[in-house]
């Protein structure tokens, strides 16, 4: 097994990608695979963001439109991460923490398409409808895998007791975060209710004055 | 004047904290990562919409998106003004130096600064009020166009040349 592996890290292939001093090797692979991940996980965060509530007045249907974008971005990381991957193979095959990432991978794209399948189950329902409680369980699970491969990700170069120490900071980081986006939904909703009602009271004033 | 930069970009507080806490360095990319995937994330999704993708949604639905991709846009910000001015402690290269010899971090920067023009343009020309009156359905104006395909390019690029940072030649 040991000699499989070194052998793919020795190709010709894995060789010149590793070590051109061109920026089209490397660096290039390592730019397609952050792009892949901003549009697959922006979008479907996204996505889940509007399935969770969190943003009602987007319209749900719509954003299947969105889904081919998803799925490109899904490859050029699958692909790119292959790539990389055999650049390294020896060492990632040896470090827990890529192997973290990968089923956290595997996790979160389960959980996207049950999320798909479950908020666009119903192509008659109303933009602003509520999604179903099954589609919000698994887009909490999508988000939360997510952000569990992309720690993994950039944790793989660093030494164990970081890594532990990293995750730590991570969920302190979460817990903060979670409490931040909170405040704001709570802020803009607010806002908007109060610029709502304000506008009906000057138009029923408008109509009284009128009278 | 460079004695300024010098002195400015140093941060030894932030050096500090990267050399106490190892985990600072690899939580704050990830969440400028995290960052990064809001912003390209509701950025990318008002302008597909500029452009003709997925015309059902109006578009003043979509920029209550705008505050999440601000939020991103801040968290990309503050983790990266860590990154620059702690980068000492991380490579034992002063920031002033990887500043004015690293290529592809002032590219990033220079396309960074374009995309704020871009956004400013976008409001400044009254397109943004433009677009708000677009129903589902509605195609938007060439310009409008313009500003959404330019943004997709400059925030591309910008995630282009952020990631051809280490690759650049450090000359102290």
């Amino acid at each position: 097994m040991q000699e499989f592996l070194e052998s793919i890290e020795n190709s010709g292939f894995a060789t010149y990608i590793r070590e051109t001093p061109s920026v089209l090797g490397y660096s290039t692979v390592l730019a397609l695979h952050t792009f892949g991940m901003a549009f697959l996980v922006g979008l479907s965060g996204v996505i889940a963001l509007r399935v969770l509530g969190v943003i009602p007045e987007l319209p749900l249907t719509p954003l299947k439109k969105l889904m081919p974008i998803v799925i490109v971005g899904f490859w050029v990381n699958a692909i790119t991460g292959v790539v990389l991957t055999s650049l390294a193979i020896v060492s990632l095959s040896r470090n827990w923490d890529f192997y973290v990432k990968l089923a956290s991978i595997v996790v979160a794209i389960v959980a996207l398409t049950k999320m798909r399948r479950y908020a666009f189950a119903d192509p008659n329902a109303r933009d602003d409808a509520p999604s179903s409680p099954e589609a919000r369980r698994w887009a909490k699970l999508m988000l939360f895998f997510w952000g569990l491969a992309v720690l993994g990700g950039r944790l793989t170069a660093y030494a164990t007791y970081i890594r532990i120490q990293s995750a730590a900071a991570v969920v302190v980081a979460v817990m903060v975060l979670l409490l931040l986006a909170r405040f704001l939904v709570r802020y803009f909703r607010a806002r908007a209710t109060t610029m709502a009602s304000s506008s009906s009271t000057l138009s029923t004033r408008k109509v009284e004055a009128r009278v | 004047m460079e004695e300024v930069l010098r002195y400015w970009m140093r941060w030894p507080s932030v050096e500090h904290l990267i050399y106490s806490y190892l985990w600072v360095w690899g939580v704050c990319q990830s969440l400028h990562f995290v960052g990064m995937a809001l912003l390209i994330g509701t950025v990318g999704i008002l302008d597909l919409r500029l452009l003709g993708m997925a015309k059902q949604f109006p578009v003043a639905a979509i920029k209550k998106l705008i505050p999440w991709g601000v939020f991103g846009f801040v968290l990309c910000l503050a983790t990266g003004l860590l990154f620059i001015t702690g980068i000492y402690a991380n490579v034992n290269i002063h920031p002033y130096v990887v500043l004015k010899s690293d290529v592809f971090l002032q590219l990033k920067l220079f396309f960074v600064l374009l995309a704020g023009a871009n956004l400013l343009l976008f409001y400044v020309t009254g397109m943004s009020k433009a677009v708000d009156r677009l129903e589902a359905g509605d195609d938007a104006p060439l310009l409008a166009k313009f500003f959404a395909g330019a943004s997709l390019f400059l925030w591309i690029a910008v995630m282009y040349f952020a990631r051809l940072i280490p690759s650049g030649k450090f000359q102290p």
